[in-house]
């Protein structure tokens, strides 16, 4: 970070200063930490905030005490906030903006007409279709399905299958239903996946786990594996894949997960089709910080490890990093739109991040120590980007054109900006356009697109020019080698076997 | 007979791999000044490779230049192969001096350096899916290059070919120790440079109290 500082420093400057005097343009610079992006050589630079913290809330704001705890938060089909208030044992519905509280749930009826309580529930997810609540309740070893006034429908507990190890407890910590009414339970002791149960509650198996990547310890165990003996190898440790930390769903039915590890560096974050398949395996995109990053308000080195991860309406992927608190936007194809939030004090800084949820343009994020939701609200620079992305991503890429150059405006060091233009230069027919700005966002790829399309229109503009150089260029040929022939070299005086000009030259 | 001047000598050797060293050493040619020229035009062609490719093809982040790597990779590469090569082969009872492995050596790259040349002026021209035609260059004039190099080394030295190979492994083995050596000398050299430079700051911190 302290060489971003010293880079940033000349260039918030000269921004200044050209703020100063066009003074059209709307620079905020109201963070108290520094707003980085990363290049295309995946160094950190200076950039624009997508994101500013606009205000966080407490329970004590809500008037209903303070939260304690929360560990999640979800929205709702009508844009209302389940907060997941764990050490208070209850789930607090809001309003969409935050300021009143709907409904508070603590009591729940069992179908059987007793009551029923929460202790310390850990996740929820309320389905859109069928307005059906899922509690992931962590101590009291279940799942709770109940509807809005509370009955619980169904009850998912520890499964009898022989799929399901019975020495292990059932911790339920997050949980997810998709259209078809499968149940998806993140556990807190099984690496194996999340586990799967049909809409009638009955276990089915494992979904999305990560597999163990063959670093050079893996490998080194194998080996040992080999040749050590029975009673070796039952002390030595086992090689197990990290459990799958958190998920999402997006409107396509595709689920995402996140790892929150330091030993997993590969596929931290996937995008999973209904069989299971990784779709984001070919993406070279590094989830999180790149490097580890030095934080000057906690004097300490960071790795990534991102512990939430939430597709918002237009398709954006927000993950949350738990080492440094900041939240990492990317856009549906895994390119890296903005980074914010930090850990500090601060409005928009945070001690120990627990989940994030967004609204419209409006990004949330739980602290479980400062016990508040933190709401950011999308800066000018964020609303011209995103709108220019949704239109990039939507194939409309000449209508994206004049949201990239504002966005240029802004920053111009915003690669992708440079690269939605040399798309829609190209689909223009532009090519020495779209060739200029490919090679202002580094990209071959695109340049050789463009240049693909430049050469042949120069050289059907140009075809006679060409014919007659090469027409030239073959007479001159031709009329050399009939001046050689009629006027033959003399060789005699380069004859070296009589001290001739060579032995001179040197 | 053979009454080549030097810049005929050049294509005669290239173009005339199983005779044309032979040639050369019937007749006591070769230019150094040539050879040197050659050495260059591959420095040259090395940066031009890196710095002045097409853009479609281009995979090199340009934020820093640095030129010693580009020399190290081809004129001391060059030097180490000519001084390996004339250690091994003394021993081996080679009969070429330094001065014909250096010219003759040096003549063997011309189709590799030529093919350098070729690939950055096509790349300016063509798109990523005619590729084939840059790599077919590059693979021709490298495998000219090892087929000369091999000749250049049997003649230059009166050798026979199982004799050859096992000269060029020896030549590259050398090579490895020599550079090896040269790596242990600058970091020990590093060494006494941060020996002398501590015991500077230390009298200077010495004489500031």
């Amino acid at each position: 970070m302290k060489h971003i500082i010293r880079r940033l420093l000349p260039l918030a400057l000269s921004a200044a200063l050209t703020v100063g005097m066009t003074g059209t343009l709307a620079v905020s610079a109201e963070e108290h930490y520094d707003v980085y992006n990363y290049d295309r050589w995946e160094e950190a630079v200076p950039s624009q905030a997508g994101y500013l913290a606009a205000r966080s809330v407490s329970g004590e704001d809500l008037g209903i005490g303070d939260f304690s705890e929360p560990s999640d938060i979800f929205r709702d089909a009508y844009d209302q906030f389940f907060i997941v208030d764990t050490k208070n044992d209850r789930i607090v519905v809001t309003n969409s903006e935050l300021t009143e509280v709907v409904m508070v749930m603590e009591d729940f009826t069992m179908p059987d007409g007793s009551v029923t309580h929460l202790k310390s529930p850990e996740g929820i997810y309320v389905s859109p279709e069928t307005d059906l609540v899922y509690i992931a309740d962590y101590n009291n070893s279940r799942v709770l399905v109940c509807d809005y006034d509370c009955n619980v429908t169904m009850e998912l507990t520890k499964p009898s299958s022989e799929l399901f190890s019975q020495e292990l407890t059932f911790l339920p910590q997050k949980v997810l239903a998709d259209k078809a009414g499968n149940v998806y339970i993140v556990l807190g002791n099984i690496t194996t996946g999340a586990a799967m149960f049909n809409n009638e509650g009955e276990f089915v198996g494992y979904y999305g786990a990560n597999t163990v990547e063959a670093t050079s310890q893996v490998i080194a165990n194998y080996f040992w594996k080999l040749i050590s003996t029975e009673e070796m190898r039952s002390r030595q440790a086992r090689t197990v894949p990290s459990g799958i930390t958190n998920f999402d769903l997006d409107d396509e039915g595709f689920i995402y997960t996140c790892t929150q590890s330091t030993s997993q560096k590969k596929d931290t974050v996937k995008k999973l089709n209904p069989a299971g398949t990784n779709l984001f395996s070919s993406l070279e995109t590094s989830w999180g910080d790149i490097q580890s990053v030095y934080d000057a308000n906690t004097n300490k080195n960071y790795q990534s490890m991102i512990c939430d991860i939430e597709i918002s309406d237009d398709g954006n992927i927000n993950c949350l990093d738990l080492t440094s608190g900041r939240v990492f936007q990317y856009d549906e194809e895994g390119e890296l739109l903005f980074i914010f939030g930090s850990s500090s004090d601060q409005l928009g800084g945070f001690t120990e991040v627990a989940a994030l949820e967004s609204y419209g343009n409006e990004i949330l994020v739980v602290d479980t120590r400062k016990n508040t939701v933190t709401i950011f609200e999308e800066t000018d620079f964020g609303r011209i980007v995103h709108d220019a992305t949704v239109k990039y991503n939507g194939g409309y890429y000449e209508e994206a054109l004049d949201p990239w150059f504002e966005v240029l405006q802004y920053d111009g060091n915003y690669r992708r900006a440079f690269l939605g233009i040399s798309a829609a230069y190209l689909v223009q027919g532009n090519y020495e356009g779209s060739m200029k700005y490919a090679k202002l966002a580094d990209s071959p790829y695109r340049y050789n697109r463009a240049f693909e399309g430049w050469r042949q229109e120069w050289l059907t503009e140009h075809t006679s020019l060409v014919v007659i150089v090469l027409l030239v260029i073959a007479a001159a040929a031709v009329a050399w080698s009939i001046y050689r022939k009629k006027h033959p070299k003399d060789r005699s005086k380069y004859d070296v076997t009589h001290a001739g000009p060579v032995r001179e030259e040197e | 007979m053979m009454d080549l001047t030097a810049r005929e000598w050049v294509t005669h050797s290239i173009t005339h791999p199983f005779e044309g060293f032979e040639d050369m050493r019937w007749k006591k040619a070769g230019s150094i000044k040539i050879a040197s020229v050659i050495v260059i035009l591959w420095f040259i062609a090395s940066i031009f490779y890196n710095r002045l490719y097409g853009f479609q093809f281009y995979t090199q982040p340009d934020k820093m230049f640095n030129v010693i790597p580009y020399i190290v990779q081809t004129i001391i590469l060059f030097l180490t192969w000519v001084v390996g090569n004339w250690s091994i082969c003394t021993l081996l009872d080679g009969e070429g001096t330094v001065r014909n492995i250096y010219i003759y050596s040096a003549y063997a790259l011309i189709p590799y350096v030529a093919s350098i040349y070729i690939d950055v002026f096509l790349s300016h021209f063509l798109i990523r899916d005619e590729m084939v035609f840059i790599q077919a260059v590059r693979i021709i004039g490298l495998l000219w290059t090892v087929v000369l190099v091999f000749s250049a080394i049997k003649s230059v030295h009166q050798y026979s070919v199982l004799k050859t190979i096992l000269a060029i492994v020896l030549t590259i083995a050398a090579m490895l120790i020599m550079l090896f050596l040269l790596v242990l000398l600058l970091s020990l050299f590093q060494q006494v440079y941060v020996f002398i430079y501590s015991i500077y700051t230390e009298l200077a911190y010495r004489l500031k109290v």
